[in-house]
């Protein structure tokens, strides 16, 4: 008998997908040896028009609904959950760890979940100006984020580069280069859930390929790196991103409340009073 | 028929003595610039020589950030309660002497002193009084676990509403617990050097507050200083962008207030007269100086004609003038400089193939002057309806549906504020939810209050000024 492998690809709107550049990089694991999509420039670009249209989607999509698919999403890893101690198991992990990130995991899908429908009413508020106003500051969703996820293997830390962005309406661009066999079998747990396409995509390779153009793509509205880069790489991001005001946030608190502050704008609306 | 002859109501500049020489403020004294270099202020209505302040150079900088430091020390022990009442203090002691800031801001920046006496003066008081409550409250404001000041912050301010921008810029850096480095714009420096003298009358610890002088290069020193724990800059987004591309890999905390071309929406189901009215405020207030200023007006397409030909006719009464007359609604462009930019941008207009309409008035001699503009029959790709002009030139385009006016307004880089009129509410809440915009005015325009944030989407910058939401620009959240 022969094993069936399975073949990871991106996911990108909805779809499975290959690099168009058609090039992979390896992965060894204990066990299985996969081959993984290295994502270049054009993948980046299509990834971008996908969650533009996701964030459309995303962000318009009720926040009682929002709350529902990301719980949803918890339900649907309890439900695979052998598969990913599995995984994480053939990166090294003992049975016990592997077991306390998938916990740790469905624990933060929860509380995230949970948020959906009420951020706006922690980040918002009434403003007491001095004169005859209706004055309110709430906020908007930031946008397309792109999030670099860590260096380490785990699916609760994947989680938590993505989740805070998501549950307040933005599109998430996730690219992992050591997390890449977490991320993509986590794909197909999104893939099956009731995300809108574009609202998440997920990507593999070397984001040295494509930091330059990830930094430069003025519709990508905000990036995220989990991961510690050196200073060179941060510097020719952040240089890349001012010609567009691009807003960069290196390893950004991923902790409670805080976690969500950086995927906000304000915006304060006034109107008068009177009769 | 009376002939009504006008007669002007000048407000006297004697409450006000202006020094010959200026000093920075560093460490709680005024010293000479190290530089031993200075720069001129005139005013902008006369082009006289007001006074000359430091142009600082390096040493200026690294003493006044150095001093900033130590005052970080001192400041970041004092009990919140204490910090508060250094606020309440220092608010108190600017309306006490609001008059005589009025109108050195005016002399100085060519703002009419109704505006000075009336909008910025009581605003900066009110911002001091704000954020002094703040002050010893941070852990009530934000349901994060930590709070903590950045340290010394710099902050390089421009020079529309010099002494106003001073307030949002130091009362929050203040009420967290920061020490800061003020720069005041080259052409506005004095309000800013005279409230050196109520840090000073307040008894605020040495090197809480240091004000230096100078211009870009200046500005520039602040910016790529080795001991700057954050930048606060309001200005321009080119330099904006400068600053962010500076800061680049350095572990230095950002907040941008940057340009902005505001849409002001008028549908047709709007109150008209009053329309116009906002229109008129939204783009003529401060000589149109105002980074959120309504400078694209909107018009639905059944109402264009009505409102232009009330739109011209209220534009008429505009006085414009000596900014110490009481009765002047436009003063003087701040620069000769800003004043060749407009003039650039307007003729670029009329050479697009805009149709210009300017107020018939005379205008003084001496000094930068410019007419209220209007132009109509313009086209999205002008660069008057797209490039911010920083003076008092609107510029018109029209829309037929709701969803056009909203794709048009967003249509541009900029994302700072912009402006619903409508008597329909759901028509408000709709577009108000769709516009990229930090603030929305509906049926109203350029209403500020300390207590409502301030701020752009896009590449009008990050960060919000004012508000709860404002004290998170000064407060770094750790975990």
């Amino acid at each position: 008998m022969i094993d069936i492998k399975k073949t990871y690809k991106n996911y990108v709107d909805g779809k499975y997908v290959r690099s168009e550049s058609g090039k992979t990089y390896t992965k060894e694991l204990k066990n299985e040896f996969y081959e993984l999509p290295l994502t270049s420039k054009k993948d980046i670009r299509d990834a971008v028009t996908s969650s533009k249209n996701g964030y459309k989607k995303w962000s318009s999509t009720t926040p009682y609904l929002r709350m529902q698919i990301l719980y949803r999403l918890s339900e649907m890893i309890e439900g695979n959950k052998e598969s990913y101690v599995e995984l994480l198991m053939d990166h090294g992990f003992t049975k016990q760890k592997a077991n306390k990130d998938i916990d740790e995991s469905i624990k933060n899908i929860v509380w995230f979940a949970g948020l959906a429908d009420k951020w706006e009413q922690l980040a918002g508020n009434l403003n007491p100006v001095s004169e005859e106003y209706f004055n309110i500051s709430h906020q908007n969703p930031i946008g397309v984020v792109f999030s670099l996820s860590g260096s380490n293997v785990s699916l609760n830390e994947l989680l938590m580069s993505i989740l805070p962005s998501l549950t307040v309406g933005c599109s998430v661009i996730s690219y992992s280069e050591e997390n890449s066999v977490m991320a993509l079998k986590f794909a197909e747990d999104i893939n099956n859930s009731d995300f809108p396409s574009g609202s998440l995509n997920i990507l593999s390779g070397k984001f040295e390929n494509i930091l330059d153009d990830v930094s430069k793509h003025v519709e990508i509205n905000l990036v995220a790196l989990h991961k510690e880069l050196d200073n060179e790489g941060l510097k020719t991001i952040e240089q890349n991103a001012s010609e567009s005001v691009k807003r960069v946030f290196s390893q950004p608190s991923t902790e409670g409340f805080s976690s969500i502050l950086p995927y906000l704008e304000t915006k304060t609306v006034w109107h008068p009073k009177g009769t | 028929m009376i002939d009504w002859q006008y007669s002007e109501s000048i407000e006297s500049p004697d409450i006000v003595s202006i020094k010959k020489k200026y000093t920075n403020y560093i460490g709680g004294k005024f010293v000479e610039p190290k530089s031993k270099k200075y720069i001129n202020t005139i005013s902008p209505s006369t082009e006289e020589l007001l006074s000359k302040v430091p142009l600082s150079n390096e040493k200026d900088i690294n003493s006044a950030v150095k001093s900033a430091k130590e005052g970080f020390e001192v400041w970041s022990k004092l009990t919140p309660n204490q910090r508060s009442r250094y606020l309440f203090k220092i608010a108190r002691l600017i309306q006490e002497r609001s008059r005589e800031f009025a109108v050195l801001e005016s002399l100085d920046g060519g703002k009419p002193i109704k505006e000075s006496r009336d909008f910025d003066l009581p605003q900066v008081a009110a911002n001091f009084f704000y954020f002094a409550g703040w002050a010893d409250k941070l852990d009530l404001s934000w349901a994060t676990k930590s709070l903590k000041p950045y340290g010394v912050v710099g902050q390089i301010i421009p020079w529309n509403f010099p002494l106003l921008m001073l307030a949002w810029k130091i009362a929050p850096a203040l009420a967290t617990g920061n020490t800061v480095v003020l720069k005041p714009a080259e052409t506005t420096p004095l309000t800013a050097l005279l409230f050196a003298e109520i840090c000073e009358q307040a008894g605020l610890p040495p090197g809480v507050v240091n004000i230096v002088t100078g211009d870009g290069s200046t500005g520039s020193l602040i910016v790529n200083h080795r001991d700057i724990n954050k930048i606060a800059f309001t200005g321009s987004t080119q330099v904006g962008k400068l600053i962010q591309k500076s800061l680049a890999g350095r572990d230095v905390g950002l907040t941008l207030e940057l340009g902005g071309k505001a849409a002001n929406i008028v549908y047709e189901d709007a109150a008209i007269d009053q329309a116009v009215e906002g229109v008129v405020n939204g783009i003529f207030f401060n000589q149109g100086h105002v980074c959120c200023a309504g400078s694209r007006l909107l018009l639905q397409e059944s109402i264009h004609d009505e409102f232009i030909k009330k739109l011209e006719k209220r534009m008429q009464s505009l006085r414009v003038g000596n900014p110490l007359d009481k009765n002047t609604d436009i003063g003087a462009i701040n620069s000769k400089e800003q004043l060749d930019k407009i003039t650039g941008l307007v003729n670029e207009g009329v050479e697009d193939g805009g149709e210009l309409f300017q107020t018939e008035c005379e205008l003084p001699g001496n000094g930068f002057w410019f007419r209220p503009t209007l132009f109509t029959n313009v086209q999205p790709s002008y660069s008057i309806a797209r490039e911010e002009i920083f003076g008092p030139v609107l510029t018109t385009l029209t829309f037929r549906t709701p969803e056009e006016a909203v794709e048009i307004a967003n249509n541009t880089e900029y994302g700072l504020s912009a402006g619903v009129w409508t008597e329909k509410g759901s028509k408000i809440l709709w577009t108000a939810d769709r516009l990229e915009a930090g603030v929305v005015w509906a049926n109203t325009f350029n209403k500020f209050d300390p207590s409502s944030p301030f701020g752009g989407y896009k590449e009008s910058g990050f960060g919000r000024e004012g508000g709860r939401h404002g004290l998170l620009s000064y407060l770094k959240a750790s975990s």
